[in-house]
C-alpha cells in the first residue's frame, strides 16, 4: 500500500515539470489568447472589451473565408496526398529494391534543408520571366510561355501545395520504420499462397501500418493548419488574398496592432484544427492488427 | 550519502540560479548593451558603413557602451518584427522605423523614449530642426527622422537612345508612346509589383499619378475622390499589353528592380537609398541610367513624392544609465561627419546636414536627387506614409485584382477606404 502511494508520488514529481511547462506555456498563452479575443486592442492603448464582436467580423470578412478554406486545402494535401505518397515510397522501399538506401536519403534530403531556401528554389522555378519550368514547357510546346505560375489566381495555390506535397521525406521515414518492422513470414507465407506484391501491400503492409500512417496523417493535417512559411515565402498570400491562410492572416493582424482580432483567429485556428483532425481520425479509426 | 550530495547539488543549483532570476537591473560598474535590429546589414548599400561607425563606437566606449547589431536583411520581416515587437510592449533597445499612420499612434504609449526634452536642451544639433518639427506631435518627440527621401522616376538613357527617344516623356499620353517605341526594340517598358510587404514600385507610381492628378491636399481626402479612382486606371494600364514584366504581379522589390539593373525593363522608380546598390551590383546600367519627374497625369506638374523614409526610434526605459548611452548612440550617428559617410557611401538622403570637403564628390546621381527635390513644384506625400498598415496591406492585393479584372478601380479604391 505504501510502496503503491509512494510510486504514484513519485509519478507524479516526475511528470510535474511537464505539467507545469504545459500550463505555462500552452493552457495558459491559449486562455490569454481567448480572453484577449474578447477586446479591441491595438497593444499600447487601453484594450476596449468587444463580446465576440471580433469573431463576428471575422465571419464576415471574406479574407478569413478564403483563408479557412485553404486551410482545410492544406489539411485535406498534407494528410492524404503527402502522406499517400509517403507511405507509397516506404512501401517501395521497403522492398529493399536497387539503390533503396541512396533514395530514401534522397527523398529525406529536403527535411534537412532550410523551409525558406527550398521557398527561393521554387519561386525562381516558377517565375514567369526567368523560371525553369516555363522554360521547359516552351521547349516542349515550341513556342514560349510566360505563365505566372504565383501570381495567377488559377494556379498559385497549387503551385504551392504540389512543391510541399512533393517533400515526402519525413512521412516516408516514419511509415518506412513502421513498415520494416512487420515480419517477413508474413509475406512468405503470402507469397506461397499466390499474392501478388500489391496484394501483400493492400492485406499485409496496409493494416499493418494503419496506426502509423493515421499518426502521421494526423501529423501532417496538423502542419496543414497551422501551414505558413511557404505561402508567406512564396505569395504572401497572393494574388489578392488567394491564398492566404489563417496563419498568415493572423501574422498581418498583429503587424497590424489589430491584436484582439489576430486573437480571435488564432482561438478559431485552433478549435477549427481540433475538430477537424479529431473529426478525421475518427473516421479513419478501425481495427488494428497486434504483431 | 548519496541522498546527500544531490541535496547540496540542488542547493546550489538554486543559489546559483537566484539572484539571475531576481536581478532587476544592470550593476553600474557594467557596461550596457545596446541590441539594435538592424535592416542596413546584408547586400544593402549601408551595411559596410555602418558596420564601420558601430566598432569605432564599440571601440571608443569600450566597457561603458556596447551596440550589437542582429542582422534583419529582408524588409518585410523587419517591418513585421518591429511593429509586432511594439505592440507587445516590448521594442528593441534601438531600432529603426517608417513613419505612417501607426507611427503617430505610438505617440499615445510611453512604449517609445521621449527625446522631446533632449531636443530643447541642443541634442543633434545637425538633424534640421524643420525634419523634427514633421514628427512633433502635440509638443513631443518620440521618433527621430534621419533619411529622407523622393522617389522620381529612374530610366535608361542606352535604351532610350537605341528606341529613338530623346527625352523623358512629359505627360500620360506621352509616355504610353514611349512605351510602344521601346516594346519594339523587344525591351519591356517598367517594373512593377505587387508584392512585397508594400508594393512598393508600384505604390510609387500611385504616389506619383495621384499628386499630379489630385495635387499636394489631395490625401487628406477620402479613396473614393475622384483622383484616386484615376489613378487607380491608369495604374491599372501599367500591367496590361505587356508594359511590364510577366511576373510582375507577386514580384518583390527585389525582382522588380532586378530586372532594371538586368536592363530587361527601362524605367521603374525608386529612392536614392537605391543608388550604392546598382552603383555596385549593376554598374553599367547604372552609368546609363537617368532621373526624372513622374509624367504628368493630371493639371499638378513637376512635383515629388517625397517622405521621411526612415526614423530612429527606441524603447523607453527607466534605467538612467541605458537611456544615456542610447540617447549617445543616436547622437553619434547624427554626427555630421557620421552621417556624410552613411549619405556618401550609400547615395541616401539623410536630415544631419553636412558639407563637403576639397577633394570629396557627392556621386553625381545622389546630385541629381538633390537638384530634382529642390527644383520640385511641391514634395507630395506618399500613400503608405498617409495610411496605417491594415491600408497598406490591401494596396498590393487590390492591384492584383484590379489587374485580373476582379474589381473595377472605383472598387479598388472603396476597398482601401472601407479599411481605413
Amino acid at each position: 500500500m505504501i510502496g503503491k502511494r509512494r510510486e504514484t508520488i513519485g509519478n507524479t514529481l516526475m511528470l510535474l515539470p511537464l505539467i507545469l511547462l504545459f500550463i505555462a506555456f500552452f493552457i495558459y498563452p491559449l486562455l490569454y489568447v481567448i480572453y484577449t479575443s474578447l477586446f479591441e486592442w491595438n497593444g499600447f492603448t487601453r484594450p476596449d472589451f468587444v463580446g465576440i464582436g471580433n469573431y463576428g467580423n471575422l465571419f464576415r470578412n471574406v479574407v478569413f473565408q478564403t483563408s479557412a478554406r485553404n486551410n482545410v486545402v492544406w489539411v485535406f494535401s498534407l494528410g492524404f496526398l503527402q502522406v499517400g505518397l509517403a507511405a507509397l515510397a516506404a512501401f517501395i522501399l521497403a522492398r529493399k529494391p536497387k539503390g533503396w538506401r541512396f533514395l530514401r536519403t534522397v527523398y529525406f534530403l529536403p527535411r534537412v534543408i532550410s523551409a525558406v531556401a527550398i521557398a527561393l528554389l521554387w519561386q525562381t522555378i516558377y517565375n514567369a520571366e526567368y523560371g525553369a519550368l516555363n522554360a521547359i514547357l516552351s521547349r516542349i510546346a515550341g513556342y514560349p510561355i510566360r505563365h505566372n505560375w504565383l501570381g495567377s489566381y488559377g494556379t498559385a495555390l497549387p503551385a504551392i501545395v504540389v512543391q510541399q506535397v512533393f517533400y515526402i521525406g519525413y512521412f516516408m521515414i516514419i511509415v518506412f520504420a513502421s513498415t520494416t518492422t512487420i515480419p517477413r513470414s508474413y509475406y512468405e507465407a503470402a507469397e506461397m499462397d499466390g499474392a501478388t506484391t500489391f496484394q501483400q501491400e493492400r492485406y499485409i503492409t496496409l493494416p499493418m501500418a494503419r496506426n502509423t500512417l493515421v499518426t502521421s496523417m494526423t501529423l501532417a493535417m496538423a502542419y496543414g493548419m497551422r501551414h505558413f512559411e511557404p505561402t508567406f515565402l512564396m505569395t504572401g498570400g497572393g494574388p489578392g488574398h488567394s491564398t492566404s491562410v489563417l496563419g498568415l492572416m493572423m501574422y498581418k493582424r498583429i503587424a497590424q496592432t489589430k491584436l484582439g482580432d489576430a486573437a480571435a483567429i488564432g482561438t478559431l485556428l485552433v478549435a477549427i484544427g481540433f475538430t477537424l483532425i479529431m473529426t478525421i481520425r475518427r473516421l479513419l479509426r478501425g481495427e488494428t492488427y497486434e504483431r | 550519502m548519496q541522498k546527500w550530495r544531490s541535496i547540496v547539488l540542488f542547493t546550489v543549483l538554486v543559489l546559483a540560479l537566484v539572484p539571475h532570476a531576481f536581478a532587476s537591473g544592470r550593476a553600474d560598474s557594467e557596461e550596457v548593451v545596446i541590441h539594435w535590429p538592424c535592416i542596413w546589414v546584408g547586400a544593402d548599400a549601408k551595411a559596410a558603413v555602418v558596420a564601420d561607425l558601430v566598432d569605432a563606437y564599440n571601440a571608443e566606449n569600450a566597457g561603458s557602451i556596447r551596440v550589437v547589431i542582429e542582422e534583419m536583411p529582408d524588409y518585410a520581416v523587419y517591418d513585421r518584427k518591429i511593429v509586432a515587437e511594439i505592440a507587445s510592449g516590448s521594442p528593441p533597445d534601438f531600432f529603426t522605423l517608417k513613419w505612417n499612420a501607426d507611427t503617430r499612434a505610438y505617440y499615445e504609449s510611453d512604449i517609445l523614449m521621449d527625446f522631446t526634452d533632449e531636443l530643447a536642451a541642443g541634442w543633434v544639433p545637425a538633424i534640421s530642426r524643420e525634419s523634427i518639427a514633421q514628427a512633433t506631435i502635440d509638443g513631443r518627440v518620440k521618433v527621430l527622422p534621419y533619411e529622407t527621401a523622393i522617389t522620381p522616376i529612374w530610366y535608361n538613357t542606352e535604351i532610350f537612345d537605341q528606341a529613338g527617344i530623346a527625352d523623358f516623356p512629359a505627360t500620360i499620353d506621352e509616355m504610353w508612346g514611349t512605351f510602344e517605341k521601346l516594346k519594339s526594340i523587344g525591351v519591356i517598358p517598367t517594373s512593377q509589383m505587387t508584392g512585397g510587404n508594400n508594393a512598393f514600385t508600384t505604390q510609387m507610381w500611385f504616389s506619383h499619378l495621384v499628386n499630379s492628378i489630385g495635387g499636394p491636399d489631395i490625401w487628406s481626402k477620402p479613396f473614393t475622390d475622384p483622383a484616386f479612382v484615376e489613378a487607380a486606371s491608369i495604374l491599372k494600364q501599367f500591367f496590361e499589353n505587356g508594359n511590364t514584366t510577366a511576373d510582375a504581379i507577386g514580384a518583390t522589390a527585389g525582382v522588380s528592380s532586378g530586372h532594371y539593373m538586368a536592363g530587361r525593363t527601362a524605367i521603374f522608380s525608386n529612392g536614392p537609398w537605391f543608388i550604392g546598390n546598382i552603383r555596385s551590383n549593376a554598374p553599367d546600367i547604372y552609368s546609363v541610367t537617368a532621373i526624372s519627374p513622374a509624367p504628368a497625369a493630371g493639371p499638378y506638374t513637376g512635383s515629388q513624392v517625397g517622405f521621411t523614409l526612415t526614423a530612429f526610434a527606441a524603447a523607453n526605459t527607466n534605467d538612467a544609465a541605458r537611456r544615456a548611452a542610447i540617447l549617445d548612440f543616436i547622437g553619434y550617428l547624427a554626427l555630421p561627419e557620421n552621417a556624410k559617410a552613411i549619405s556618401l557611401e550609400s547615395g541616401s538622403l539623410l536630415t544631419p546636414e553636412f558639407t563637403l570637403d576639397a577633394g570629396e564628390n557627392m556621386d553625381p546621381l545622389q546630385a541629381e536627387f538633390i537638384k530634382l527635390r529642390d527644383s520640385a513644384t511641391f514634395l507630395g506625400r506618399r500613400f503608405d506614409t498617409t495610411v496605417p498598415v491594415s491600408v497598406l496591406d490591401e494596396f498590393g492585393p487590390g492591384i492584383d485584382e484590379l489587374v485580373a479584372g476582379r474589381i473595377s478601380p472605383e472598387e479598388f479604391v472603396a476597398r482601401l477606404e472601407a479599411v481605413r
